[in-house]
């Protein structure tokens, strides 16, 4: 066990060291130059600029700074904005985005286990058609109509009850999280749903699970020993796409609900060329999901095994 | 047979399936009776309803599609059909076992071949944990699994073929069943594993003393296996008794067919495999008569145009053998004792004439 997860995080690290590669490169064969700016600079110091940021030497030795200093855990400091450092701006933000995201996957993956099973049971009855239909509702809205709409019928609860009921933006205590992390997680609790129903069906009608009747089991054992485990681990494969899903998808949630995630400086770094900003959360996202697939792997290894024991 | 009382007994089993098609009528009113300590074979070939005969005796069948619509199985003289589902429970697993063709996909792959053994020991007699887990381990030395404990603690994609279906049989007997019923246990093994699993149900049926119901097309098998044999053939068993009675003293032309369609490896009789020509009606619409009748050298007008003699009479005097034909029929123009000149090589399997006989 210990040797699989030491082998998936080597793994992960080469990961890392490419997706910082790949950006660095890509960022600086973007055209444009993060010092154009609407002040006209004069040669003297833009010189000086360039000097500073290390612009000036050749790109091979500018990689060989970028990587040194990523290696120390230092992101560097940002173009655009005075005097931060890229690893201020993921401190600050970052906890924000990420308990949003987290909230969401939980969200997204107990709805998802519970409807697709729920739907599995009841096929083709009234509970799975129902369900199902919310499913493709959930697959088809965008996030930004859901929580633009979920807004609106928020303010009408509020009003109608006189008391706030949920806040409908902003950001600091559990009341303010529930809304956006059942918008942001709806659309993957859907596609879970949906996966989670054909692996249940499967499982369903399989030897093992007429085996377990023949034994002459009750219904509950049947369902929390043989089926749910079983069925479970296709919705565990896709956790980790959903992750990266999810917390990428965040930055259109934060922006409506008004939350100061790192969402916003991942966008208008891009808008900027800010160059250590884009690399900075692009490899800091990168390495989180790098991480957050490794979790769900080891995870994987204690509920089949099967992968356990290679 | 035996004069003694019957174990299961088995009566007009009716068995249906709503598909898109239609409805198609699997079972057709089955009868038999096993008795305790005896070995049934219930042979036919593939699509006859012999595994939907047995799966709906232990309320396997998935309703809907399936429904049993008529008929009775009593165990210990106790109908079982159409019990709550919970008084099921106290039967299957408990007083009735049951192993499956394919041992590989039949266990659970995220559990432990003990847990697996020990569940219906804590689920019908109430062990406890650890107790549950030791008698699991008595069961797989019973099953003759080397190591037994260490075993007991691997998942079913560290074992062979042959061993899952031993630690299967080892889970349908741990509640100590009157009845195991097998279906095809031994299909997907290959030869030398078929052979020790069928000596393995052989030699435990002696230890418990439970009853055997063997699903099979295997006539090798029967032969080694069976105290009495059930031919099935269109969701019907159209000839039963004991093993000796069925197979050398067949009654009913299928019987004949399936004996002719047998290779023999006995080099001083050369004859080419003989296919029973056609195929099993469409139980979509099963004919109004007998079923075999299209496929029969023997038919007659009357097999065309109604059941066949439903009354399971004693052929030739001889108890519990009895065939589904109306060649039995006293004004059948070929009696039924003409139908029985078959010997262990299979010669003399046609129907001679009187005079040729005389």
């Amino acid at each position: 066990m210990w040797s699989f997860i030491l082998k998936r995080l080597a793994q992960g690290l080469i990961t890392v060291w490419f997706i910082a590669t790949a950006t660095f490169f890509a960022m600086h064969n973007v055209p444009g130059d993060p010092l154009l700016n609407d002040r006209a600079m004069t040669a003297a110091i833009r010189a000086n600029v360039e000097a500073k940021y290390g612009l000036d030497k050749p790109l091979g030795e500018q990689y060989v700074i970028y990587l040194g200093n990523l290696m120390r855990g230092d992101l560097g400091i940002s173009f655009t904005q005075e005097n931060r450092e890229v690893n201020d701006i993921i401190r600050e933000h970052f906890p924000v985005s990420a308990t949003l995201g987290i909230l969401a996957v939980l969200f997204a993956a107990a709805g998802g286990v519970l409807w697709g099973a729920l739907t599995a049971l009841y096929r083709n009855r009234m509970p799975d058609y129902v369900i199902m239909f919310f499913v493709i509702l959930g697959i088809s809205v965008p996030s930004f109509v859901l929580a633009a709409v979920s807004q609106l019928v928020l303010v009408g609860t509020n009003a109608a009850f006189g008391v706030t009921v949920l806040p409908v933006a902003g950001w600091g205590t559990l009341s303010h999280m529930l809304l956006p992390a059942l918008v942001l997680g709806l659309g993957t609790m859907a596609y879970l749903t949906r996966l989670m129903r054909s692996s249940m069906l499967e499982v369903i009608g399989s030897d093992y699970v007429r085996t377990a009747k023949a034994k002459g089991l009750p219904a509950a054992r049947i369902f929390s020993k043989h089926q749910l485990r079983n069925a479970i681990l296709p919705v565990i494969t896709v956790l980790g796409p959903s992750i990266a899903a999810i917390t990428t998808g965040g930055f259109v949630v934060e922006l409506v609900f008004a939350i100061p995630g790192l969402g916003r400086y991942f966008v208008e770094a891009v808008q900027q060329l800010d160059y250590t900003v884009i690399m900075g959360t692009t490899v800091f996202y990168g390495a989180f999901l790098v991480f957050m697939v490794i979790v769900v792997d080891i995870l994987y290894g204690f509920i089949d095994p099967r992968v356990r024991m290679q | 047979m035996s004069q003694a009382q019957d174990l299961l007994t088995v009566e007009n089993l009716t068995v249906e399936f709503d598909t898109y098609g239609g409805v198609v009528q699997a079972v057709r009113g089955v009868d038999f009776s096993v008795s305790g300590g005896e070995t049934l074979a219930i042979v036919g070939e593939s699509g006859c309803g012999k595994s939907v005969t047995v799966q709906s005796l232990m309320g396997l069948i998935p309703t809907p599609p399936g429904r049993i619509t008529r008929g009775s199985a009593r165990l210990h003289g106790q109908e079982i059909l159409g019990r709550s589902r919970i008084d099921g429970r106290e039967i299957r697993g408990a007083q009735i076992g049951m192993i499956f063709q394919d041992p590989m996909t039949s266990l659970n792959p995220t559990m432990t071949i003990g847990d697996q053994i020990a569940e219906p020991l804590q689920v019908h007699k109430g062990l406890s944990r650890r107790d549950a887990a030791r008698e699991a381990v008595r069961l797989l030395e019973m099953t003759r699994i080397p190591e037994a404990a260490k075993r007991a603690k691997q998942y079913p994609f560290e074992f062979s073929g042959g061993m899952l279906q031993r630690a299967m049989i080892a889970m349908a007997i741990a509640c100590k069943p009157d009845i195991l019923i097998a279906d095809e246990p031994t299909t997907a093994l290959d030869v030398t594993i078929q052979a020790q699993i069928l000596d393995l149900l052989q030699d435990l049926q002696r230890e418990t003393g439970m009853a055997i119901v063997l699903i099979t097309h295997d006539l090798g098998v029967v032969a080694r296996m069976a105290d009495s044999v059930a031919v099935m053939y269109a969701g019907k068993v159209v000839e039963r008794g004991s093993v000796d009675d069925v197979f050398y003293r067949s009654a009913h032309p299928y019987t004949l067919g399936l004996r002719a369609a047998m290779p023999s490896n006995d080099p001083a009789i050369k004859q080419n495999l003989q296919p029973i020509e056609g195929s099993p009606p469409d139980l979509f619409s099963p004919p109004p008569g007998c079923g075999y009748a299209p496929r029969c050298p023997h038919a007659m007008k009357v097999c065309c145009q109604q059941p066949e003699e439903t009354r399971l009479s004693d052929v030739e005097g001889v108890r519990g053998h009895a065939s589904h034909c109306w060649l039995h029929h006293e004004k059948s123009p070929n009696k039924p004792s003409e139908l029985y000149f078959s010997d262990r090589s299979g010669k003399g399997l046609e129907i001679k004439g009187a005079e040729a006989n005389s």
